[in-house]
């Protein structure tokens, strides 16, 4: 479906997919996808569930590799090295892609240590700069004021909203430099919703984000580029302003105004 | 005709609650009895435990009244003297389960790991089952196996070559010291950890399995290796749960008679060598009950019983209060 792609320009791409199958065993999940996600900027995938918008997020940091049975076959391309490669070093990548999910999963430990624990992976600090750090990661997911006088309380004590935010700042702290939010704000009451999105506004300064989302106002608010998936197909991606208001596909026509999905 | 029909209408519906007022009376009794014969079975459970209790108490009266506090913390067994005291089987006891936990908690923790975590799917369902039929074998066939083979093969090489390596060694000397019996505390210790061994891992396979999959893959998605996974996740989360499975091990190894009563070799006396013989609580129950003439043997014997039990019984809270809290943190 290479003609679904309609934006032709020469903004810097951060991740590039070609011709991308997926497989859960025999069935075919994702039909020859092609997509780029831009460097700094949100890309929102849209489409009925089930459509393959998740599992394309999983290829991106080869989360499907826990699962036998689960292969991916093409190109995903992350700085114009392909990811899909045996010899890709997963834990290298996931620090590179990281991801932040529908549920939120804060660690069995402290708030301090959820933050703390990902930077320890991959440096050793002294006190006061981990300290440092995770301040910073809190600031960055606007959830500092809220922690900042319980940091050794349990990561489980924080509300739906908190632990969101948490996890997006757990992820922040290792400096990565593609996020991928599968539905973060699912489980989030509107208020929690407002701020995480407010958040993805300002992250995307930093980082290149793609963001699966049921919720067709929440992509049109996040993103500047979307791509509307169909029963394992990329129907259309364009800019969002241009697939919500003129998409070429009836499909997504369809899929937009509400008659189907 | 149609008041005919209204008519007949009206007469079917009078049936039909009639039937309908039988058929919920009926439903009353058949709940009623259903619910009085659960609760029976249930206040039997209480019954018998409580006989159980009773019968101890009152079976060990003579022996209480005669030793008092003292056949805690004596270790004279003596029956031609009629002096009894506790000390040498409870010492047998705590140090048998002790080396029994020693071997089988990080052996049964790397299973349940290993299955839950790092297992190929074609061999988690033998080996899952393997670990299950562990659990099957009757304890008389441990006893004959750790009398007739593993003790003798202790004997021949372990034991040597752990008097010679700690004998230079300032505590671990004493602990390892005299002649390479066979027999004695360690013997029955490894038998006992092979007991319990598919207790520990088949409960940590199951609560690792409770693990949600996404925070397992959140951890993955920062990064880390399935060794941090498993430390820094895995573990923390599901840590009540594996110490109620270390606990209910601990219940089976304090309690069990005749695989030790085969290999531990029954000498009423604490052994300050580990490979020398002594004695648990059942054990010396096992043994001894034939040929306790006396009242006040017998009844030393039932002290015995009394005491076990209490020890295995706040074992097992301790078991059922940690799996609760699991429970709870997972609902």
């Amino acid at each position: 479906m290479t003609s679904g792609v309609t934006v032709k320009n020469e903004l810097p791409t951060k991740i590039a997919v070609n011709n991308l199958q997926f497989f859960y065993g025999d069935q075919l999940a994702l039909r020859n996808v092609n997509l780029p996600l831009y460097t700094n900027k949100v890309t929102a995938l849209i489409g009925p569930s089930g459509c393959g918008k998740s599992t394309f997020l999983r290829v991106l940091n080869r989360m499907y590799d826990l699962y036998p049975h689960q292969r991916a076959e093409g190109e995903v391309l992350l700085d114009g090295r392909n990811i899909l490669d045996p010899q890709q070093d997963l834990n290298l990548l996931r620090a590179r892609v990281g991801m932040v999910f529908q549920k939120p999963t804060p660690f069995p430990m402290s708030i301090y240590d959820n933050i703390a624990f990902g930077i320890r992976l991959y440096e050793k600090l002294p006190k006061s700069e981990l300290d440092g750090r995770v301040e910073t990661a809190l600031r960055g997911a606007g959830i500092w004021d809220e922690v900042q006088g319980k940091l050794h309380a349990s990561g489980l004590s924080l509300s739906g909203g908190q632990q969101q935010r948490l996890c997006i700042a757990r992820t922040v702290a290792i400096h990565p430099e593609v996020i991928l939010f599968d539905e973060p704000c699912s489980a989030l009451d509107p208020i929690s919703t407002a701020k995480v999105e407010e958040l993805i506004d300002e992250l995307k300064e930093n980082y290149t984000i793609a963001i699966v989302t049921h919720n067709m106002q929440q992509a049109a608010r996040v993103s500047e580029y979307a791509a509307f998936m169909y029963l394992g197909e990329l129907v259309e991606f364009a800019t969002t302003t241009q697939l919500f208001t003129l998409p070429e596909n009836p499909r997504t026509q369809n899929y937009i105004t509400g008659r189907f999905g | 005709m149609a008041d005919i029909a209204v008519e007949s209408g009206r007469v079917a519906y009078k049936d039909a609650a009639a039937r309908r007022a039988r058929a919920l009376r009926a439903f009353r009794f058949r709940n009623g009895s259903f619910h009085g014969l659960t609760l029976t079975a249930a206040v039997a459970v209480l019954v018998i435990l409580g006989g159980v209790i009773l019968s101890l108490i009152e079976g060990s009266l003579p022996a209480i009244r005669a030793f008092g506090f003292g056949f805690l913390y004596t270790s004279v067994w003596n029956p031609v003297t009629d002096q009894y005291g506790a000390l040498a089987a409870i010492y047998g006891t705590l140090v048998t389960s002790a080396i029994a936990m020693f071997f089988a908690v990080p052996i049964g923790i790397g299973i349940g790991i290993f299955l839950s975590e790092l297992c190929p799917e074609i061999l988690r369902r033998p080996i899952g089952i393997a670990v299950e039929l562990l659990a099957g074998i009757p304890s008389i066939i441990y006893g004959i196996w750790g009398l007739f083979v593993f003790a003798p093969f202790l004997q021949r090489h372990i034991q040597p070559a752990l008097i010679a390596a700690f004998a230079k060694v300032p505590v671990l000397a004493s602990l390892f010291a005299g002649p390479p019996y066979g027999i004695g505390m360690l013997t029955a210790g490894v038998i006992l950890a092979i007991m319990v061994l598919p207790f520990v891992a088949a409960i940590s396979r199951d609560v690792f399995a409770t693990v949600p999959a996404v925070l397992k893959e959140a951890g993955r998605g920062i990064g880390c290796t399935t060794w941090e996974v498993v430390r820094h996740i895995v573990m923390p989360y599901a840590r009540a749960g594996v110490v109620g499975g270390i606990m209910l091990g601990l219940g089976r190894a304090l309690g069990e008679t005749m695989a030790v009563t085969f290999v531990i070799g029954n000498a009423d006396v604490i052994p300050h060598s580990l490979l020398a013989p002594g004695t648990t609580i059942s054990a010396a129950i096992a043994n001894e009950f034939t040929e306790a003439v006396g009242d006040l043997y017998t009844s030393a014997l039932i002290e015995l019983g009394l005491i076990l039990f209490v020890i295995t019984f706040f074992v097992l809270a301790i078991a059922r209060f940690m799996l609760m809290r699991l429970e709870r943190n997972v609902g």
